[in-house]
C-alpha cells in the first residue's frame, strides 16, 4: 500500500496509514492529544520551519486525494534534543519536498508529533536524506 | 610528561565525592516524574491532585492545565525527571546543578550551614548538602505550591521537604533515591523508587529556555488545535 501510494507520484500525496503494531513502551512522548502508536506518512511542501523552544515546528502544504491542499502543522523536540540528533536550523527549509512519517492527532485535526519518543517518526527528502531523532552522543 | 604511569587497574578510576559533569537519570530522563505509586492523599492533596490536569501518566487527557504549559518554572523535583540532561559543577561551599531544561540553575550549599528556619517559598526551594560517607545527601525546604512533581500532574504543597541522595558507585552510576516528606498532601512519607543516573559523553548543556511569547504561538498553531473537541 505504501509503495503504490508513493507511485502514485504526483507531489503532495497524502501517501497512507501505516498501522505499526502497539509498542506501547515506545510511546513515552505522553502528549495525549496524538495517537502515538499509529504512523502515518503525508507528502508535501515544506512552508515554514520554526526552530524555538521547547518545541519546534514544521509546517507544510499537502494536497489531499481530491487535489485541496491542507496545511499541516508538525510539532517536534526542542533544538537541544535536535541539535544532538544531528539536526540544525537549516535542515529543513521552506520548498523542501518532504515526506513525514508521523503521529497524527486523535481529532483528525492536520496536526501531529514526531520526536525522539516516538521511534520510526522522521523526515525524508526527495532525494533521500533522513532527519530522525536518534542522540548521536548516546552510548 | 608523556610517560605517565599507567595505573594496574583495568577499571578507570573515579572518585567518589566528584559527581561534576553531564548526567541524565536513565533510561532518557526517568519518565517524566517520580511515578505513580505515592502514598494516600491527604483531603487537601486529592482535591489538588483532582485539580491538576495532566498531559501525561493515567488521567492523560489533551489539553489539561500543566502549568509548564505557560512556561511556569518545571520545579524541583519534576527538573530532575525530564528528557534534558544537566550538569553538576563543585566550586567552593557549593554544588551547582545546570539544567538544560529551561535553562535552570540549582545551588545547593555545602558550606555546613544549616536550613533556614522559615525560608519564603521558592520554585527550587533552599537546598544544603553533606557527605555521608560517600552519599551525597541533599536536603531541601522551602518550596512554593504551584509545581507538579511530575509530568502526571502528583501534587505538593508549600510543606513538602526533599531528602535526595547520590551516591557514585562506580564511574558511570550514581544511585539516586528521593525521599518526599510533605504532610499536607500526602499521609505519609514518600519514598520514591530509587533511579540510577548515567553520564552523557559528549553533551554540552544548551540553552533550552521556555520562551513564553514563542510558547504561546506554539499554542495557538499546534496544541490548541491538536486537543480541541471535534465530536468525532
Amino acid at each position: 500500500m505504501k509503495n503504490t501510494a508513493h507511485q502514485r507520484s504526483a507531489l503532495l500525496i497524502l501517501v497512507g496509514t501505516l498501522l505499526f503494531s502497539s509498542a506501547s513502551a515506545s510511546a513515552h512522548h505522553g502528549n495525549s492529544a496524538y495517537d502515538e502508536q499509529a504512523r502515518v506518512s503525508i507528502k508535501g511542501v515544506v512552508t515554514e520551519f520554526v526552530w524555538t523552544n521547547p518545541h519546534s515546528q514544521i509546517y507544510l502544504d499537502v494536497k489531499d486525494k481530491n487535489g485541496s491542499v491542507v496545511h499541516w502543522g508538525v510539532e517536534t523536540n526542542s533544538p537541544a534534543i535536535l541539535t544532538r540528533a544531528g539536526w540544525t536550523s537549516r535542515s529543513i527549509k521552506p520548498g523542501d519536498e518532504v515526506t513525514i512519517i508521523l503521529c497524527p492527532a486523535k481529532n483528525g485535526a492536520p496536526i501531529a508529533y514526531i520526536g525522539s519518543g516516538d521511534p520510526g517518526t522522521k523526515v525524508v527528502f526527495s532525494n533521500g536524506r533522513e532527519l530522525e531523532f536518534k542522540d548521536k552522543t548516546a552510548q | 610528561m608523556a610517560l605517565l604511569a599507567q595505573n594496574n587497574t583495568a577499571t578507570p578510576s573515579f572518585d567518589p565525592h566528584d559527581l561534576s559533569g553531564v548526567w541524565q537519570l536513565a533510561p532518557g530522563g526517568g519518565g517524566q516524574g517520580p511515578g505513580d505509586n505515592f502514598p494516600a492523599l491527604t483531603p487537601w492533596g486529592k482535591a489538588k491532585y483532582d485539580a491538576n490536569k495532566p498531559g501525561y501518566g493515567p488521567r492523560a487527557a489533551p489539553g489539561g492545565n500543566d502549568p509548564i504549559l505557560k512556561c511556569d518554572p518545571i520545579g524541583f523535583p519534576r527538573i530532575l525527571f525530564t528528557i534534558w540532561p544537566f550538569e553538576t559543577i563543585h566550586i567552593p561551599g557549593r554544588i551547582l546543578m545546570l539544567f538544560e531544561g529551561q535553562h535552570t540553575i540549582r545551588e545547593i550549599w555545602m558550606d555546613g550551614r544549616k536550613l533556614p528556619a522559615d525560608p519564603e517559598p521558592s520554585w527550587y526551594g533552599y537546598s544544603v548538602g553533606k557527605w555521608e560517607g560517600d552519599t551525597l545527601v541533599v536536603e531541601t525546604i522551602g518550596f512554593n505550591d504551584k509545581t507538579w512533581l511530575g509530568a502526571q500532574g502528583q501534587p505538593h504543597s508549600d510543606q513538602m521537604r526533599t531528602i535526595e541522595r547520590y551516591r557514585r558507585v562506580d564511574r558511570n552510576t550514581i544511585e539516586f533515591n528521593l525521599t518526599i516528606d510533605d504532610p499536607k498532601t500526602y499521609t505519609k512519607t514518600w519514598i520514591t523508587e530509587p533511579r540510577l543516573i548515567k553520564p552523557r559523553p559528549g553533551v554540552e548543556i544548551q540553552e533550552s529556555f521556555c520562551v513564553a511569547s514563542e510558547e504561546e504561538e506554539f499554542a495557538r498553531r499546534i496544541r490548541e488545535p491538536a486537543a480541541r473537541q471535534t465530536g468525532k
